[in-house]
Parts: C-alpha cells; structure tokens; sequence
C-alpha cells in the first residue's frame, strides 16, 4: 500500500479526476486533476517528500509535458498539462495506443500516448466536456457533456461525424455496450491505405473473425472495395446525465460514415482532416465518400438522406430486431426487488438516423456571416477561447446529423454517476449513493444472436466500468 | 467591512489586482438587497458598464433622472482611489423609489422586476433625451424596423388569437400588434433602438407554418430577458429548449390558411430571431400553486453552465450560433418572493467574486454548484440561481 501526492500535496492540491492503469504496463498508472494536469505515476517508486522540479519534455498546440528535472527517475514520471481548466476524464483506446481526454474547456483531445503526439480534437457545441469513451473496436470516440450532448468523433475521419441529443441536463457517463453492439461482416467503405495507416500508427489489435477495428482511411482515389452495407457495425452506446435519464443510442458505422461534413458555406473546403490525417480534403473526402455510397446503393445521388435511405433495408432489419428487443426490456430494481413499470420505457423508438437526415437539408437559407470566423480554424485545432463552430472540430447543429436515443428511461430521482454494461446486467450508479443493477432484456436470446467481441477485447474495453465508482 | 476588504484585496494579490478595476460593495438600505444584487450583476456586464459610464461623460451636468443616477453610482465606484471598498447607493435608491411607487417601501421586492423595471427606465431616459436632442437639431435617426415575412394585417383575428397564445411568460402581446411590447407603449419614438436595445433586446418570433402550402406568418416580440419555466433535474439548456416550442395544430383547432383558402394543418413555431449581446435569463422559481395563495419558491436544480448557446434560432437570424459566457448570476436565498435575501456572483477578469450588499468576497468558480438548487421536492429554503446574465464572446 504506497501513497502518492499525499501530506502536503506537493505534486497537485487540486482534486483528482480520473485514475487509470496504463493498459499494458504492470506499474504505471494516469491521475487528472480539476488543475487540469495529468501525472504518470509508476507505483513501484516511492514519492518523495519534495517538490518536484519540472521540465519541458514536449509541446504541442495546447498542451505540454513535463518531465522530473533530477537524476534518477521519480515520480511523477511526467506531467501532462492541457491548460488551466479541469481535466474531467480520460480513456484509453482499446489498442491500448491513444488516450482520449475531456476538459473543462470543452475539448476533446486524442493523443498518441506514447509519442506524446496529439492526433486530433474536437470541440463540444459549447460548455465543458464531462465524460468520454471509445467504441469498442476503437473507430469512435463518443463524449458527453454541459450542452446536454453526446458528440461523436471519428477516429478515421478526425472530425465530429453527428451528435445526440435527448438528456435534458449534463451528460455525466457515456459506455459503450460491447454486448449488444452488433459488428458487421464487411466494414461499408474499405481501402486502408497502407500508408496513411501505418503514418497514423494505428496498431489495431489484432482481432479475429467478424470485428473490423480498422479504421477507414479514404484516400482521395475512388477505387474501394464497397460491401454490400448488409452488415455495417450497429453500436450500442448508453448513457445516463444529471436529469436522471438513463440513454440508449444505436449508433450505425454505415450511417455515420456517410453523412460527411458539409459547412453551410460552399467556399470552406478544407475543414476535414486538417490536423495531421494524411493530405486529403473534404472534397476529396466527400467525393469518394459520395462514390463510395453511390456504388454501394446503385443511386446516382450523393446526398445524404438518399445515401441514408438507400440502405435502409438492411439498416432497418438490424434495428427492427434490437427494437423488437429492446422493447422486451425488463427494467428491474434489484436492490428494491420491485418491477418498475415497464410500459414507460417502451416508448416510442425513432430510428435515430431518420430524423436527423432531415436536419442536413432543412435549411441552406441562413446565411454565410459566420464562415469567415470558421476559416482562421481551417489548418489547425484551436485551444483557448476561440471559438471553433463551423468547422469539422464543432459542426453547426445543422452541419452535423443529429441522433435521438433509442430508449430514454428516468431510472432515479438523483442525478446519475455511473454507467457500466455487464455481460448479464446494466449497472447504474446515482448521486445518493445507491446502485442499481438492470436486467438485460431477453438475455439468453440476445446473447446467441449477438456476436460479441472476443473475451480479450472485451476486456480491453473494460477501462470503462472503472468509470463506474460513486459518490 | 474594512477588515473585509483588505483581506479581499490580499486574496487577489496587488500584482494581480486588474487594472482600472474595482470591487465595491453596496450598503443595503433596508431590504435593498434586490436592488443591489442586480446593479452588481449589470455592472460586470461590461457592454453595460461601459454605456453607462460612457453617458456620464458626455453628460456632466444633467438633471437628475434614473439613469443619470445610475452614471454616478457607477463612475462612483469606477473612480474610487482604492480598489476594494464599500459604497452607498443613497441617491440611485431614493430616485428609484421616488418613481416607482410600488418599490417605494422597505420591502423585499422581486429583482427580475426591478431589472424588468430598471431597463424600461433608462431606455425611457435615453429616448426622452434622444427626443430633446432632436427637437433641438432636427436630426431625426430612425432606424427601420424588422420587415415581417407577411404583414399582421393580412391575418384573421382567429390567426392572430393563435399566434398570440404563443405568448412564452404571461406578457402577451396586443392582439394585431406584430412588434409586441414595442407597440403597447404607443408612440413612434419606441420604434427607435438605443443602446439598451442593442445591448439586452432579444426578438422571439411565432412562425405559424401551413403545413400544406408551406407559407409561413409570423409574429415578433421584442424582450429584454427571456422568462423560462423550471422543471426538476433540467439543464438551463433545456428550459431554453422547452421555452422554445414546435406544435403541430390539427384536427379541430386547424386554420385558416390564405394562401390554400381553406382550413390547413399548421405548425407552430417559436424561435429565436435575434440573439442580444447580454442574454438576460430569469428562472420563473416563483409560481401560484393551486391552494397558495402566494408565490411558492421552486427550489429545483437547474444547471447553467459557463458557456451557452442557443439551439432554436429562427432560420433569418443573424449569427445563431453566438457563443456566450456567464457573466452574473443574481442568486435567491430563502423560501419566498417577499422575503430572503438576493446576491450576485459575477465574473471580473479571471476571477469569480461574490457581491452580498457591502461584502465582497472572492470564490471558486466550483463554489457555483451550490447554487444549481435542490433535487429534494421537499419545499425549503434554498440559495438558488435566479437571474442569470450570459453575455455573447464575440467583439461588440
Ligand atoms: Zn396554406
């Protein structure tokens, strides 16, 4: 049993945030603070009772680390600083090789974290950005914060590819449900451009059978090999707020992966991919992007909704059946050993993507006065106070799908802290103290019909139910 | 209080004192506490601030009208020699009182009304004077007012009945009267916008949309603050949301439609049309509930947080995506609307100070969850956020 930081708090006065082992070291473990600075510890040193005396290690656009300024290695091993708002939580992608991290300020940042480099950022649409986790094969990075929003990014894409919304206050847990995600066959779009992939070092890890972790690097030549778009990924992603409300979103890869960037002014061009991702530009991204879905579908439009529409079958047959599931839920309170009524939850389930496809036509009309704001943001991730809407890193609500939840439930009369999906059971952790274990609907049936990721990543993915700890 | 002060300015740091700034409390004349909070919060709105001090320079000698107080009070403070201190708002709060009879007593009053009551005065001062100016150099600047997509006039009165039930926080506006408030207060000089305007004035329109020719009316309102509903566990995202509303009108209640010439499905909008500079929101806390016969205190939790922005702007606004910062936050201590006790929280600089009447002290911007409210429903005292004061990023 070994402290770190304690006495007189020599290392951070402020409160921690987040811990988390480094996935794949034995000793070394990652502590943010409301300072807004992160420390790697490693528990086999002891910390010693002195200031630590820092030095700049590496720099980077809105951030630097530091590392120990003395002769034999000491805790912490470095420091990570993102500025001077609190870091609210950090995960590390499932390969083990990037960490994402939420901030006060409203950024979502992606680093390499072994070469310290920062891959990618977004933005929430305003207001500090609270949680944040990775989709289970490490394509997505989903976070939730003070706009009331989930705000999906993109690993292949480094962009915000749609947003969610349906909480009615702060967002506090997002998890990813790597039970009842459904991974597809065929991932919709593949050409991994070999060398943009090893350039982004994306180590997937290694999985085999049905998960396709890769991320889809489009290159600008329209020569994919396009799937069928039968068995694009559909992902179940949960999420609970302060209101209480316990979210459930599909999130289908197809979809996501189709319904580009589009800035409201037709002269902006290149938005997407702008930080480090190999020289595309949107068009270029849009255009194989258009190309790949009009392949795909035999339809001549590259519009969204018809992209959208024209996998509709098969998109609607996954979710009919985890519809027809879900509305089999059977929410029961263990703890007080009373079946909550079950007809509240069995509300109405829009498909998520429907609606929102609508949200990118509704309206060209507005006008451009904000484009010139947008352009300083082109070429490179804005920190600090500058606001970034209208850019790939914060879309216009307009400019960017905008999903509903599949099931929206009040399962408390506190706001909720935690959020864990379990083989056998939902776990929810809230203000008061309690925790409530749900039932998984139908679990037996549901279990032979999903194919879940194997034992191992499902291990890795679970970083998250540390995220589970209350009060 | 001097001991107060000092100590105040010993948190801060002289080296990191701002510059030019000053941290004055205000002496509570009895009750008072309504009056103060709200000067403090529109004092650290910087727009506000500025206006002001920019009207006592061209007016020195002035006679003595509301605004012209307030300009003392705030050059007052602006040009104290000392940087922390206590001053007393004597002459701001006789005049006050002296025109408002209702506030003129020692009781506890509403600070949204005050605020509501404040603003009208000092654009009532500034047109009267703009009036006088212009009596004098015939110069007449009138600014155009908002073009309707279709004119009230052309609507039936049942149209106007629906676009008018619209109403969002009990101030309807006049039946045919497509600039709201503007009109009630009848004269052509309301047509004018002064600074106040520009700074404060929110439009909210009512778009009554047939759902089968797609032609849309609409209706404006213009408001100096946006009223909205609470509701328990809610963001102050969401009772902007629930503030602005989408309804379809069918079966029974459809309406007539001019274009289709016959009774149509309608869809009823309210979006915002133009986004102020200090978005003023109050949180309607006090409500008449059933066998009260006075206002009960809703002590629900309503996060606010330090950015916002407004999602349901009207497809013609003008930058609908302003980014706006938390400036002041005026905050409700106690159990009912006559009674407890009001302070404000405002950003100065890179600090968050607490103003309550002559003591200020610096917090921790996390000390601002205390104020979010109660998830309990049981009724009991509780220090709440009650008017809160964002104020837009961009460059004014
Ligand atoms: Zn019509």
């Amino acid at each position: 049993f070994k402290t770190f930081n304690d006495g007189e708090r020599l290392i951070d006065k402020t409160k921690v945030t987040c811990v988390r082992w480094v996935p794949g070291s034995v000793n070394q473990f990652l502590c943010s603070h409301h300072s807004g600075n992160m420390y790697l510890y490693n528990d086999e040193l002891i910390c010693t009772q002195d200031r630590p005396h820092y030095q700049l290690f590496k720099e980077g656009e809105g951030f630097s680390i530091y590392t120990c300024k003395t002769k034999t290695t000491r805790n912490p091993l470095y420091r990570w600083s993102l500025g001077d708002m609190a870091i609210n939580e950090f995960a590390f992608s499932p390969c083990s090789k990037f960490l994402a991290v939420v901030s006060q300020d409203g950024f979502l940042r992606i680093f390499n974290f072994d070469t310290m480099d920062l891959i990618g950022s977004c933005r929430s649409y305003y207001g500090g950005l609270i949680c944040v986790c990775w989709s289970p094969d490490g394509r997505y990075v989903v976070c939730g914060g003070e706009d009331d929003l989930l705000t999906i990014w993109s690993f292949s894409e480094r962009r915000v590819v749609a947003r969610g919304a349906g909480h009615k206050s702060w967002v506090t847990v997002v998890a990813f449900d790597p039970y009842t995600t459904l991974y597809g066959e065929m991932d919709g779009v593949v050409m991994h451009n070999e060398e943009s992939y090893n350039r982004n070092n994306y180590n997937s890890t290694e999985r085999s059978g049905k998960v396709r972790n890769k991320p889809p690097i489009i290159n600008s030549r329209p020569n994919s090999v396009v799937s069928d778009g039968l068995n694009a990924t559909c992902y179940r992603l949960g999420s609970v707020g302060q209101d209480t409300l316990l979210c459930l979103w599909d999130l289908k890869d197809d979809y996501l992966r189709q319904s580009y960037y589009r800035p409201r002014s037709s002269t902006v061009v290149s938005n997407v991919g702008s930080d480090g991702c190999p020289s595309n530009n949107t068009i270029a991204h849009s255009s194989s992007l258009s190309a790949n879905s009009t392949q795909n579908c035999n339809k001549s439009s590259n519009h969204v909704k018809d992209a959208n529409n024209s996998t509709g079958p098969p998109s609607a047959l996954s979710s009919n059946s985890l519809t027809a599931k879900l509305a089999s839920l059977n929410f029961v309170d263990r703890r007080g050993g009373d079946k909550t009524s079950d007809k509240d939850h069995k509300r109405s389930m829009s498909l998520a993507g429907r609606n929102s496809s609508s949200n990118l036509h509704k309206k060209d009309s507005r006008s451009n006065n904000c484009s010139s704001a947008a352009e300083g943001d082109v070429s490179s991730p804005s920190f600090g106070s500058k606001s970034s809407v209208g850019t790939s890193q914060c879309p216009r609500m307009d400019e960017c799908p905008l999903l509903e939840p599949l099931v929206s439930k009040k399962i408390g009369h506190e706001r909720l802290t935690g959020l864990v999906f379990r083989e056998d059971c939902i776990v929810t952790a809230c203000q008061d103290g309690c925790i409530h274990t749900w039932c998984r609907p139908g679990k037996q049936a549901g279990a032979a019909l999903h194919s879940s990721p194997s034992p191992s990543s499902a291990g890795i993915s679970q970083p998250l139910a540390a995220g589970g700890t209350v009060v | 209080m001097g001991a107060n002060a000092s100590q105040l300015e010993k948190e801060i740091g002289s080296d990191q004192f701002p510059a030019n700034e000053h941290y004055f409390g205000l002496v509570n004349f009895g009750n008072t506490c309504y009056i103060n909070s709200v000067l403090q919060a529109l004092y650290f709105c910087k727009p506000f601030r500025e206006k002001i001090l920019e009207y006592k320079a061209k007016n020195k000698r002035n006679k003595e009208t509301l605004l012209a107080c307030l300009a003392d009070l705030f050059y007052n403070i602006a040009t104290q020699k000392k940087k922390v201190g206590t001053i007393a708002p004597k002459k701001f709060i006789a005049r006050f009182r002296k025109e408002n009879v209702k506030f003129d007593n020692y009781m506890q009053h509403d600070a949204h009304e005050f605020f509501v009551q404040l603003i009208d005065s000092i654009n009532e001062c500034i047109l009267e004077k703009q009036q006088a100016g212009r009596n004098r150099q015939q110069q007449p600047q009138i600014i155009p007012t908002n073009q309707e997509d279709i004119s009230s006039e052309t609507l039936t009165p049942d149209q106007q009945n629906i676009l008018n039930d619209v109403s969002l926080n009990g101030s309807n506006t006049a039946p045919g009267s497509p600039h709201g408030q503007q009109q009630q207060q009848g004269t052509d000089r309301q047509q004018e916008n002064t600074w106040v305007h520009e700074i404060f004035q929110a439009i909210v329109t009512r778009e009554l949309r047939c759902l089968n020719c797609e032609s849309v009316r609409s209706t404006d309102e213009v408001l100096n603050n946006l009223s909205v509903e609470v509701h328990q566990n809610t963001s102050i995202t969401h009772c902007l949301r629930c503030y602005f509303t989408t309804e379809t009108i069918s079966a029974e209640n459809k309406v007539h439609c001019d274009n289709c010439a016959s009774l149509q499905e309608h869809q009823k909008r309210t979006r915002l049309k133009k986004l102020p500079s200090i978005l003023v929101l109050h949180l309607k806390r006090f409500q008449f509930l059933g066998q009260f016969n006075r206002p009960l205190k809703l002590s629900h939790r309503v996060v606010f947080p330090l950015e916002l922005r407004v999602f349901d702007t009207s497809d013609d606004a003008v930058n609908p995506d302003r980014l706006y910062d938390l400036a002041a936050i005026v905050v409700h201590c106690g159990t009912g609307i006559n009674r407890g006790h009001y302070f404000s929280i405002v950003k100065s600089h890179r600090f968050w100070l607490l103003f309550d009447d002559d003591l200020v002290d610096k917090i921790d911007p996390s000390y601002i969850e205390d104020f979010y409210g109660l998830t309990s429903e049981i009724q009991k005292s509780s220090e709440t956020g009650y008017i809160l004061f964002y104020q837009a990023r961009d460059p004014t």
